[in-house]
Parts: C-alpha cells; sequence; structure tokens
C-alpha cells in the first residue's frame, strides 16, 4: 500500500504536462444534409444551395464530380521529466456527389470517419 | 518502510528513469492504416464500390482512368523516436552537452482500386508494400 503511494508520487512528480490541441479545416459535412441529397431528384443547384461550393471539382467519364471534405486532427502528450509521449491522430470526412449530364445527382458517395477520433497520447500500439 | 528503503526505492527509479533520459516518442497516423486483411474481402470482378465504401468509408480520392474510375485510399502511420544521451551528464557538467539519436519512419501508403462504368472493382491493390516502421532511434 505504502510502495504504491510512494510510486504514485515519484510518477506525480516526474510527470511535468499534459498537453491536449485540435485543429481542423473545412466545414462540418452533416448527416442529414447527405441524407437530403437524393439520386435521381436533386439538381446540382440544389446541392450547391445546401454544401456551397465543393472543395474540389472533377470530371469523371463526362460528368461532374464535387469532393467535399474536412479534416480533423486531435493531438495528446504525456510530458514527462525524462520521456515525452505525443501521438497526433488525423482523419477526414469526405463527401463525393456525382451529377450526371441532365444536371442531377447520380451517385453519392460519403463516410464520417472523424466521429470516433480520440485524443490519444500513447504512441504504441493500433 | 523505512525512510531508507523510501529513498531507495526513489534512488533506483531516478535511476532508471535516467536511462530514459530526454526520450521523444512520436506517432502521427492519418486515417486508419489498411493492411490486406482489412481489404480481403473484395474480390475483382464481383465486388461493387458500393460495398467498399460501405466497409471501408469514403476514399480520399476519385480519378478518371481509360477503363473507370481510379479510387484511392490514403494513409500515413509515421513513427519517430529521439534520445538524447547527453541527458545522463547534465547533473555534473556545467555546460548542457547533447548526443542526439533520432529516427522517423514515414508509412506512407495507398490503397487504389479501379471500377468500371458499372462500379464494380476490376483491379486492386497497395501502392507500397513496405512493412511497418519500429521506434528504433539508432539511426545508423
Amino acid at each position: 500500500m505504502r510502495l504504491t503511494g510512494v510510486l504514485l508520487g515519484v510518477i506525480l512528480l516526474t510527470l511535468n504536462a499534459c498537453a491536449f490541441s485540435r485543429g481542423t479545416l473545412g466545414d462540418e459535412i452533416k448527416t442529414e444534409t447527405i441524407h437530403s441529397i437524393k439520386k435521381g431528384i436533386t439538381t446540382r443547384a440544389e446541392v450547391f444551395g445546401q454544401l456551397g461550393a465543393p472543395d474540389r471539382i472533377l470530371q469523371l467519364n463526362g460528368r461532374d464530380l464535387f469532393q467535399y471534405y474536412r479534416y480533423d486532427a486531435k493531438v495528446g502528450s504525456l510530458l514527462l521529466i525524462l520521456v515525452n509521449f505525443s501521438r497526433i491522430s488525423v482523419k477526414s470526412d469526405d463527401l463525393f456527389v456525382l451529377i450526371n449530364r441532365e444536371g442531377t445527382v447520380e451517385e453519392v458517395i460519403a463516410s464520417n470517419r472523424t466521429q470516433g477520433l480520440e485524443f490519444r497520447f500513447w504512441p504504441f500500439g493500433d | 518502510m523505512t525512510s531508507w528503503n523510501l529513498l531507495r526505492i526513489l534512488l533506483v527509479t531516478t535511476m532508471a528513469g535516467s536511462t530514459l533520459t530526454g526520450c521523444n516518442i512520436a506517432r502521427l497516423t492519418i486515417n486508419t492504416p489498411l493492411t490486406p486483411q482489412h481489404v480481403a474481402f473484395i474480390t475483382e470482378g464481383r465486388t461493387t464500390l458500393a460495398e467498399v465504401v460501405n466497409v471501408l468509408g469514403a476514399p480520399d480520392s476519385m480519378a478518371e482512368a481509360e477503363s473507370g474510375t481510379t479510387v484511392v485510399y490514403r494513409f500515413l502511420n509515421a513513427k519517430y523516436s529521439r534520445v538524447n544521451f547527453g541527458w545522463l551528464v547534465k547533473p555534473w557538467s556545467p555546460v548542457d552537452p547533447d548526443l542526439v539519436m533520432s529516427r522517423s519512419g514515414f508509412g506512407a501508403d495507398a490503397f487504389e482500386l479501379i471500377c468500371d462504368a458499372n462500379w464494380v472493382i476490376i483491379h486492386q491493390g497497395f501502392v507500397r508494400h513496405r512493412p511497418e516502421p519500429l521506434f528504433t532511434p539508432y539511426p545508423f
């Protein structure tokens, strides 16, 4: 019991600092907005109206592909006097909207990877 | 526990810690690093892009290819470790000496898919086949 206390004291004495940082790039892509885009119904103008101008426009076999993205980065650091552990985790949410030649949505590809992103400082393991 | 034992524990812990003096261990991951096990479910000529997206999420980029569409999942698993042996003599040295060894490993890779006009996967593969980098500060 006393040994545990001593070890805890040593850890507390060597614990210099903790740091948490976060950075985001792009606007949040809301799930309800993605669900409101209907294949064969929603038009190019409506997509612009709901999501704004895309981050990237690509040509895909004569059709327009709009890409929207958002990046989220979380940094956790455990700064001890003798050793520092840091981990930076970055994930992105991407939304692709394929517009056919008639100007309506042909395909929607989306995922929300940033939802489960956590602050971690331990650099080992997965 | 006597004060002598307490002092001994503190001394041993400090000495053990001193062997790690000036250590930095850092890791950067961008997206989820994919392995062949993650993509084992993909069968060329049968699996569709929708099925892939259901499992792996949306890709990072899509581009036009002669035979259809190229879909790319990018990821990075970088590791950095650093040891400053100069810290060992810090308590006894009037100057602040540094003897630093460090090494970084950038585990950058991408998983590429080619889909036909019906969004069926016709080709797939990893761009690089390098083993995962290790936390080894020895640079030589």
